[in-house]
């Protein structure tokens, strides 16, 4: 038995992305999603725990809806948690979010850019959308 | 050989911040690439011409040891360990509990850096070991199923922590047991004390790693750290191989070793203790 739908969190699970800005604009988008936009409807996990199979975090994939975002195309986040038996309710890739934003200039690994919070408070929001709705006991658009 | 930085994820803890953080900064620092702990775990193809011509810097946030297990495994090349969280504790400053990072967090990453890339710079010679030693000749055997542990007969004296000191004119030479290699099994990391470090009996000399656990060694004598096994940095494979022999880790001064050796065990002794730990795993 889960604990997916109505009312329970959601869980927001960005890749690893160290050393990369899309990795860090992930990151970024996460903690304003789970501090911000979504308190308390979403949650976050280490990937670095999933992938090492940690049982608490094995059984927090498998018992909450997920929402993965990677940077880029390897999408890291999105195989672990299928992987590790969790169910992907949205997979969101940050480089493909760049095709509205031709020529933005993101930042780096270690900060970001006014591009690059531009990019990321949008894309934040469009994952809040998705997290209210899957709190909500709804589904969403893959 | 060439340097690359593999960094925990650090995902959901202050100190994985600062763990991340910190790998950013060396990378710059030292011109290294960072190896992304997920991706390799997932596609470790992608990072093996990395791993197989660089020495690693590990960093890891919290005692999980994400990043250390992920080297591990892979038996990568380990040259030097952060643990943001030890230095957290030393700071005697407790991070923020925030996940992103504050000025706290971003001050303790740029000391964690500067002293990491000051020693990759300048590394402490390794002190040659000051005693001549010769390895044991004459053991007796404990069997436990199929496992059969070594014990020194003679001029080895044990204590229940599982670690042993051979004294040669006032020089304690100290390492692990038996015993605790094969329960550790590979060793891949030896954390050792700083030299000129006095240490009292049953006090902290280091540590050893593998991916089972990390081994905090108990001093058996009380002294002066005078010297570290220079070969077991360099491979701490030793220590499986040769627990008392090539595989030493410290030589310590000792202080007054008729004292210490009150409250330590002889071969025959310390066979019984390994009996009874066997039995009751």
């Amino acid at each position: 038995m889960t604990n997916e739908g109505i009312g329970n969190p959601v869980l927001v699970i960005p890749c690893s992305g160290i050393g990369k800005v899309h990795g860090l604009i992930s990151r970024e988008a996460t903690y304003l999603v789970t501090d911000e936009l979504a308190p308390g409807k979403a949650d976050t996990l280490c990937l670095a725990l999933l992938v090492k199979g940690d049982p608490d975090a094995v059984a927090e994939v498998r018992n909450h809806a997920c929402i993965t975002l990677d940077g880029c195309a390897k999408a890291c986040a999105e195989k672990n948690v299928q992987m590790a038996g969790g169910r992907v309710a949205k997979a969101i890739q940050v480089a493909t979010c760049f095709k509205n934003h031709r020529g933005a200039q993101p930042g780096n690994a270690s900060a970001l850019t006014d591009d690059g919070w531009t990019i990321t408070r949008e894309i934040a929001a469009s994952a809040a959308c998705d997290v209210a709705r899957l709190f909500a006991g709804e589904e969403v658009i893959r | 050989m060439k340097r690359a930085i593999l960094s925990c994820n650090g995902l959901d803890k202050p100190e994985g911040s600062v763990a991340r953080e910190v790998a950013i900064r060396t990378a710059e620092a030292i011109e290294s690439e960072i190896i992304c702990p997920v991706l390799l775990n997932r596609a470790p193809a992608r990072y093996k011409k990395i791993l197989s011509g660089s020495s690693l810097i590990v960093v890891d946030g919290c005692s999980t040891r994400c990043a250390t297990k992920l080297a591990t495994g892979l038996g990568a090349k380990v040259e030097r360990k952060v643990m943001v969280s030890d230095s957290v504790k030393a700071s005697g400053k407790p991070l923020e509990s925030t996940l992103r990072l504050q000025p706290d967090g971003l001050t303790l990453a740029q000391s964690i850096v500067d002293e990491l890339v000051h020693n990759l710079n300048a590394p402490a010679a390794a002190p040659e070991p000051v005693a001549e030693f010769e390895a044991p000749t004459e053991y007796l055997f404990v069997t436990h199923d199929k496992f059969e542990f070594r014990i020194p007969v003679v001029d080895y004296a044990f204590n229940e922590n599982d670690v042993w000191a051979r004294v040669l004119d006032g020089v304690a030479r100290v390492g692990i047991s038996d015993y605790m290699q094969q329960k550790l099994t590979d060793i891949s990391y030896f954390d050792p004390p700083k030299v000129e470090t006095a240490v009292d009996q049953f006090g902290e000399l280091g540590s050893v790693e593998s991916a089972k656990a990390v081994f905090e060694i108990v001093s058996p004598v009380s002294g002066t750290v005078v010297g570290v096994n220079p070969a077991v940095i360099e491979n701490p494979g030793l220590i499986n191989e040769d627990p008392y022999g090539s595989g030493w880790l410290v030589e310590i001064k000792v202080t007054d070793f008729a004292q210490d050796q009150a409250l330590l065990l002889d071969g025959a002794a310390y066979a019984d203790v390994v009996k009874r730990k066997a039995a009751e795993e």
